[in-house]
């Protein structure tokens, strides 16, 4: 975290690219009546989550590059994965800061009612789904030790993850080939429960129309644990894997 | 004839340095992923508000451009930063016009690709209609466009050779085009107050003349915002370069460059 904040590029995942395009939205949604602001507000919350992790995954290999210590973190004895995964938890919690930006810009700014129906529910969930956010960037980050890109990989992944999760609008409205992209990411189901926390009312447009809001938050909630879970795993595989690869090839800052 | 082969060297190795840290199939890949992208969500969006999509994605498309023409050339300055180069740079001869304009000019060619792509994108895939476009007129403001936003670009990395950390700068002011520029709504929509920061960035009257070419106005009839649009990039322009100057000359008093 210390490292994070003593670059100021923290500022854009966390603050830049979600103010903005949650401003935008908002803009958009003008005048517009239904529950458009509440998709603004939280899909912003919720990309500056995923933009604060994608980016922490990949700069936080990218600075070790850059700066001649990625050899020193990897010839450690500590394991590799442990390093990572306390640099993603804590950078996505640091997302949650951007929250509290764009509640002021929703509210102050655009006149944006957003009362929280579940404040219990709504903090699970939110807490959960940070844990799903961190564990996709442990793949990440594993799959940037290996690649001279992971920068550019970084800008490119952020905005189609924002879109597949349907951060900003329902995935039905997506073409129906992404919907499988959308299901196997664990965000997608947690910013339905964060949803569902926050207004009773949007179970009709969630996963599970016709279910009740308690059990509609348990279901997402569900898949989206048993999703994070395939993460932790593959992220497990992949970071031997990877550690392993470099150690024999000698690519690890020339990848 | 010196001066030519400056600003073309220039220009070649400002668009060679990339590729230090980014390979030409990522380089490729990034190109069409990110046109695509940008414009998918906003276009998203726009369906979900019963906003007109079309707007949009003509918008997203042109406003592609600055991630060449801004955000790359702004982060010419840190790359020389970070690698090493500015002293270098400073202390080189060469005229420093040529030098200093012929970097971000390969990146006009390079954003006039992105802008191809996303134009191919937005009728395709969003349904963009193209048929009472006038194609020189669509063409010609296209091609201002990614040089004036260079200008601006320039201006912007000519502030930050002040900063430690032009990355930053590059991602404000390029994420900032989104809000003011009319590129998802339109300008109006801002609040009053707020309206004539629009008109600082040559991407506003860009937008405005691809749009109007799009509805089959003609070069003539958008000659007047194109002007508007070249003074604006060329007065950011020289800003920039009397920035550069300005630094310059402070680096040689202070020997302070990369660590201001």
């Amino acid at each position: 975290m210390l490292h994070w904040m003593a670059d100021p590029q923290w500022v854009i995942p966390n603050i830049i690219a979600p103010f903005v395009f949650t401003t935008v939205a908002l803009t958009i949604f003008g005048e517009s009546t239904g529950p458009l602001g509440l998709y603004a507000v939280l899909g912003g919350g919720m990309m500056g989550m995923w933009g604060n992790t994608i980016y922490s995954s990949g700069f936080a290999i990218e600075f070790e590059k850059w700066q001649g210590t990625l050899e020193e973190v990897i010839a450690a004895p500590s394991n590799l994965m442990h390093v990572i995964t306390g640099r993603a938890i804590s950078n996505a919690f640091f997302g949650l800061t951007n929250m509290i930006a764009i509640l002021i810009i929703a509210v102050a700014g655009f006149r944006v009612s957003l009362g929280i129906a579940d404040p219990l529910m709504f903090a699970v969930s939110l807490l959960l789904t940070l844990l799903s956010v961190s564990a996709l960037g442990l793949i990440f980050a594993s799959a940037f030790v290996l690649s001279r890109s992971a920068q550019a990989l970084t800008n490119g992944l952020e905005t189609p993850l924002y879109i597949v999760s349907g951060s900003m609008f329902p995935i039905a409205l997506l073409p129906f080939w992404i919907h499988p992209a959308a299901y196997i990411l664990g965000p997608t189901w947690g910013i339905d429960a964060i949803r569902l926390a926050t207004s009773a009312d949007y179970v009709s447009q969630s996963f599970w129309a016709g279910m009740s809001p308690a059990m509609a938050m348990f279901l997402d909630l569900t898949v989206m644990l048993l999703i994070t879970l395939v993460y932790v795993l593959i992220a497990t595989v992949l970071f031997k894997i990877v550690e392993k690869r470099a150690r024999i090839t000698g690519t690890m800052v020339q990848a | 004839m010196n001066g030519f082969k400056i600003f073309l060297s220039s220009a070649v190795f400002s668009f060679r340095a990339q590729f230090d840290w980014l390979n030409p199939v990522m380089w490729l890949t990034m190109k069409f992923v990110l046109s695509v992208s940008q414009m998918a969500f906003f276009v998203f969006v726009g369906i979900f508000a019963n906003a007109p999509i079309q707007f949009i994605a003509v918008g997203n498309a042109l406003q592609s451009i600055s991630w060449n023409t801004v955000f790359s050339v702004i982060n010419i300055t840190g790359h020389d930063k970070w690698d090493g180069t500015l002293p270098l740079v400073l202390a080189t001869p060469a005229n420093r016009l040529p030098l200093f304009i012929g970097r971000a000019m390969i990146h006009v060619l390079d954003g006039l690709i992105s802008a191809a792509i996303s134009f191919f994108f937005a009728a395709v895939l969003f349904g963009v209609n193209f048929a009472q476009t006038n194609p020189l007129a669509l063409i010609v403001a296209v091609i201002l466009t990614a040089f004036t936003m260079a200008g601006f670009g320039l201006l912007i990395g000519g502030f930050c050779f002040f900063f430690r950390n032009p990355m930053v700068f590059a991602n404000i002011f390029t994420f900032t085009l989104l809000i003011f520029c009319g590129v998802n709504f339109p300008v109006q929509s801002l609040p009053a107050a707020i309206q004539p920061v629009s008109y600082v960035f040559p991407l506003t009257y860009g937008l405005t003349a691809a749009r109007n070419a799009i509805s089959g106005s003609d070069l003539l009839q958008i000659a007047p915002t194109l002007a508007q649009q070249l003074a604006v990039g060329l007065a950011a322009m020289l800003i920039g370069y009397l920035l550069f100057r300005s630094f310059e000359n402070n680096a040689r008093k202070t020997g302070k460059m990369e660590a201001v």
